[in-house]
């Protein structure tokens, strides 16, 4: 073979850069491509403001996978996870509600608002941990065919069928429920004041173009008791240096194993023929030939843009256009002089985790409302973290940087997509009064300010209709219908051709999983 | 105590008959309770003014099974089913209306002068429908699998559903375990371009949930309420009862209507029997209750005999009403422009997926749609006698009006019910509102006092997928509750609520399974 590379990866997100190491680990020739200057996707740092470095898209860790973290051996690439301290609620009057890593001192918060409350938020906490074992095995294995004849496909579902029952009907009672529940019903059962329930439902919708009151947003709570950062349970943190440091700790080990790495180099499109890949064409024209292409875009991207609907039948094609995007959420990231000060509460310990602005269901649910009928929420959900408290290296002494995850912001304005530009600054507004409401003075704060509509991420980091997961993360597009049915498993109707992906299981945010698994399943295949 | 009974059942509704005529054909000696003076519950027929008669709380009466009509030879005692076809009419505004047939190439036709690739689409829709027709039917046809208890025979069935679901071929299983999840919004919206036809297509899978278009998981419903439905019976509900009460009554059922349950009496965590509104105590070895379960088990049983978390399950039961139902008394039938001097028997009232959407999104802050959602059965177009003569009869089921309405529920709010209620017909047929000769309307609230259904659900709780795969709660989902000789035989009960008839023959057999039945 005259292939220069077993695989080139075409781009250089996170999960593409853990698989490209995976492979060379493996001893195979692999090359990354990546659009932008920088590797990383929507993984990354960026000095945004001279001094002020940002994690200009995700900003908090949980799910990465501890598998890829020793087999890659990041720590010693410089990755480093600092553990969030606290979750705090802002209200309009008093302290709000703070939830700490004490447990005692969480309760004698909740107990501000319901006692009741306070007692039953622990056992909460151990039926959730305890489901969330269950939900687990999904995330490291492929997920199981339910139309498969084969016999490994029928002894997984064998094995979840039994994992489902032998705990009695109650269990599986309580896995329907999560499946298909609403955050706040589901919430609902357990809780009382609206206070608690608010920031414990938000975890149930973030990414999604779906509300608090929305069935199927409740198994999403379970990714708060999924966490895991070096096996421990229920954390979530900041990667030291930004969450691009991820992504750099897996593009190093990568390139220790011989992997090549190229920035600025934009692949125009995927090389087929008859039904085979066989390279990438830049848009320069160069043409570099690989004995397999894995694509590390989304859905949409590789198909229609890159593969072409020339190379795939008409019932893939209709596949992919109807999976579903539809971007929720945007971005504002500030450079501050001081840190925000919040009416009711002294101090600065509240501000060393989770910052969310949600002080109810219904004013969460009317934030989707809005959103329904192509408006973005005039008083959004908002969630802020300030990464320089506990990582001075990010931002000059005495200032900071602020996060601020904001949703909704529907890609599909009334207006059109193509709208966003005219809204950015009046978006950008929106956010800063929202908090200026908990926080008198903070206006005052902000030296610079960047505002990312989700129409921006589609412009500049690829993401299609601005959607940070690669697509919907409801039922109908996870396991093995993620991206579709029967491509679940990383392999495309190309041949030679893969994906590695947050558009495949198990989906998105920083775990690392796609690329992990893609890379074994490739390995395995013997086309490299 | 030889003059025990040995069954008694609570509540006089269809469901409640239907477990009372099978135990008694079994020779069982049944005696059965109703609180109204009169029989029939949600599917009763009542004279809302004076000359007019309502054809039900729930005017559908095409879910009901066959097989109990069958088994019972409700023939016999008059029942009939409707022997004409007859559509819906779905008007819009500017008189481009729809008017759907069970006849998919009527419809189709009548598609195709809105669209021609929907009317194309529409088709395959419908053949869709009709290979997994079987695959539905069968789960809700039949008792729910026993999944706290999951033996042999019980993972054989489950296995023989399985491979029925297998059986359809890869492409429509994967299909169907796609769609179920999905927001009708979605799954409509992939096939149909015509925002009248998506909207007509979806009303019925938000009827009684808690859901918009939007919200995932009622493609479930959509798919129920076109599988599970066959021909209306002539009469509709009404015709039912009767022919109900008159089997029970042939087989030697003993009704006692007026009579109120207050109390199922328990020793030793079993069943002995009933103690009604005037103190009398009525023994019977089994009890079989076609209420609502969470007034079955947080009303008529001390909490003393109820597990915690059982009990803290019935709680958690979501039952929150969001349908209204108003009965209007007009001097003629109104005329719809699209279809002049027609007379359709039934009329859904939404233009757009968007306008469904609005019309939910109130009920979540326990407000009412401004322009709510109509399902109208005109039972008169069948029935003239049940109005004076060219006089007419709506029986309209309104979503979305909250049973806690933030405001109150006061004799304001409900006409202002009404009057939202009139002017959206008005909206569509020009000229309605001076038809109104006299109005009758049940918000969630009044149905709840009235007809003792908890939270003014009138399907005994909501259909949702989680309580409907395990109705009402783990503990009591194959109609056999904690307590011994205690039987759930209702709406709460699988496969859940409608006029069916269902859960009440599902109970009865279980019930006669009973070792000591007897």
């Amino acid at each position: 073979m005259a292939e220069k590379y077993d695989s080139i990866i075409v781009g250089g997100g996170h999960n593409g850069l853990v698989c490209a190491a995976y492979l060379a680990k493996s001893g195979k020739r692999v090359l990354v491509l990546e659009k932008r200057q920088v590797l990383g996707g929507a993984a990354v740092t960026e000095e945004v403001f001279p001094g002020f470095k940002f994690s200009t898209l995700s900003y908090v860790v949980s799910l990465f996978r501890p598998s890829i973290i020793r087999d890659l051996e990041l720590p010693r690439h410089g990755m480093e996870i600092i553990p969030l301290e606290s979750a705090f609620t802002p209200h309009f009057e008093g302290p709000g509600l703070c939830r700490w890593l004490d447990p005692a001192r969480t309760r004698r918060e909740i107990s501000r608002f319901s006692v009741k409350d306070a007692e039953v938020y622990p056992e909460f906490s151990v039926a959730m941990t305890k489901t969330s074992r269950f939900v687990k095995a999904f995330i490291d294995a492929p997920a199981p065919d339910p139309t498969s004849f084969a016999l490994p496909d029928l002894l997984q579902l064998l094995r979840v069928g039994r994992a489902l029952t032998k705990d009695g009907a109650s269990f599986l009672d309580l896995q329907t429920k999560l499946l298909t529940m609403s955050s706040a019903d589901f919430l609902d059962r357990w809780f009382e004041s609206d206070a608690l329930k608010a920031p414990m439902a938000v975890s149930g919708i973030i990414g999604t173009f779906l509300g608090v009151r929305s069935p199927g947003t409740a198994y999403v709570l379970l990714h708060h008791y999924m966490g895991e950062i070096d096996g421990a349970f229920r954390s979530w943190g900041f990667s030291k240096g930004g969450t691009g440091q991820i992504s750099l700790a897996c593009a190093r080990a990568a390139e220790e194993h011989g992997a090549e790495m190229r920035t600025g180099v934009q692949v125009q499109h995927i090389q087929v023929k008859n039904g085979r890949a066989s390279g990438v064409v830049l848009e320069n024209g160069e043409v570099i030939a690989a004995k397999t292409v894995v694509s590390n875009c989304d859905p949409a991207r590789t198909f229609l843009g890159l593969v072409g609907e020339d190379h795939l039948d008409p019932e893939v094609i209709a596949k992919v256009k109807r999976y579903k995007f539809r971007g929720s959420s945007g971005k504002v990231n500030l450079a501050v002089d001081r840190l925000p000060q919040f009416t009711g509460r002294e101090g600065t310990a509240h501000l060393r985790g989770d910052i969310a602005i949600a002080p109810s269901i219904e004013y969460l649910e009317r934030a989707y409302d809005q959103a329904k009928y192509g408006e973005f929420s005039s008083r959004p959900f908002i969630n802020m973290v300030i990464p320089s408290i506990m990582d001075p290296s990010v931002a000059p002494p005495g200032k900071h940087v602020i996060s601020l995850f904001v949703q909704y912001a529907p890609y599909h304005l009334a207006s059109g997509p193509d709208s966003w530009p005219q809204h950015r600054e009046k978006f950008g507004d929106t956010v800063i009064d929202t908090i200026a409401e908990y926080c008198p003075g903070f206006r005052d704060s902000i030296l610079h300010r960047q505002v990312i509509t989700p129409w921006d991420l589609e412009q500049e980091y690829g993401l299609t209709e601005g959607n940070i997961f690669h697509g919907e993360l409801t039922l109908e597009q996870l396991l093995f219908q993620r991206p579709m049915a029967p491509w679940s498993r990383y392999r495309t109707p190309i041949k030679n051709l893969w994906m590695c992906g947050s558009g495949t299981h198990p989906g998105g945010g920083v775990m690392g999983a796609p690329g992990q698994q893609s890379a074994t399943h490739l390995l395995k295949s013997g086309e490299i | 105590m030889s003059s025990a009974y040995d069954v008694a059942i609570i509540g006089g509704g269809h469901n409640g008959l239907t477990t009372a005529c099978l135990l008694a054909q079994a020779g069982r000696k049944v005696v059965i309770f109703e609180r109204r003076p009169q029989l029939g519950g949600l599917a009763g027929s009542e004279e809302f003014s004076p000359g007019y008669h309502s054809s039900g709380i729930l005017h559908d009466s095409s879910g009901v099974r066959p097989q109990v009509i069958e088994q019972l030879r409700l023939e016999s005692y008059g029942l009939r089913y409707d022997s004409e076809p007859r559509p819906v009419l779905i008007p819009r505004e500017d008189g481009r209306s729809l008017l759907l047939w069970s006849d998919p190439e009527r419809s189709a036709a009548e598609i195709s002068a809105h669209s021609q690739r929907d009317a194309k689409t529409y088709h395959q829709y419908r053949a869709f429908l009709q290979r997994i027709a079987p695959i539905l039917q069968r789960v809700f046809t039949r008792p729910p699998p026993n999944l706290a208890d999951l033996g042999l025979k019980e993972a054989l069935r489950l296995g023989s559903q399985a491979i029925g679901l297998r059986l359809l071929g890869k492409s429509d299983m994967m299909e169907l375990l796609r769609i179920v999840p999905m927001a009708v919004a979605d799954w409509l919206g992939e096939q149909f371009e015509t925002p009248l036809l998506q909207a007509a297509l979806a009303a019925p899978a938000l009827h009684h949930t808690f859901t918009g278009p939007r919200s995932p998981g009622n493609s479930l419903n959509l798919l129920l309420s076109e599988t599970l439905s066959s021909r209306p019976l002539a009469g509709g509900p009404p015709a039912l009862v009767v022919a109900l009460e008159k089997a029970a009554r042939a087989l030697g059922a003993e009704i006692r209507a007026d009579e109120a349950v207050e109390e199922v009496r328990i020793e030793n965590g079993v069943v002995k029997g009933v103690v009604l509104a005037d103190g009398e105590n009525v023994p019977a070895r089994v009890i079989a209750a076609s209420c609502h379960p969470r007034h079955l088990f947080l009303d008529l049983l001390s909490p003393r005999h109820l597990a915690i978390e059982f009990e803290q399950n019935i709680i958690n039961f979501r039952s929150r009403g969001t349908c209204a139902k108003v009965h209007l008394a007009l001097s003629s039938y109104p005329e719809f422009p699209s279809h002049p001097n027609y007379t359709a028997a039934r009329i859904r009232i939404g233009g757009s997926l968007d306008e469904l959407e609005r019309a939910f999104d109130p009920v979540k802050y326990g407000e009412m749609s401004e322009r709510p959602i109509l399902e109208i059965s005109v039972p008169t177009v069948t029935n003239p006698e049940t109005a004076p003569t060219g006089h007419h009869v709506f029986s309209i089921l309104v979503h979305f009006v909250p049973f806690d309405l933030r405001s109150g529920w006061t004799d304001i709010s409900r006409q202002l019910l009404l009057d939202r209620v009139v002017s959206r017909v008005e909206e569509v047929a020009p000229g309605f509102t001076d038809l109104v000769v006299d109005a009758q309307v049940l918000t969630p609230f009044d149905l709840e006092v009235e007809y003792g259904v908890t939270g003014g659900h009138l399907l005994h709780g909501e259909p949702a997928i989680d309580q409907l795969i395990q109705r009402p709660v783990p503990e009591c989902a194959g109609y056999a509750s904690p307590i011994d000789g205690l039987y759930l035989c209702g709406s709460g009960a699988h496969p859940g609520g409608g006029i069916t008839c269902a859960p009440g023959a599902l109970a009865a057999a279980k019930i006669l399974r009973r070792r000591t039945g007897r």
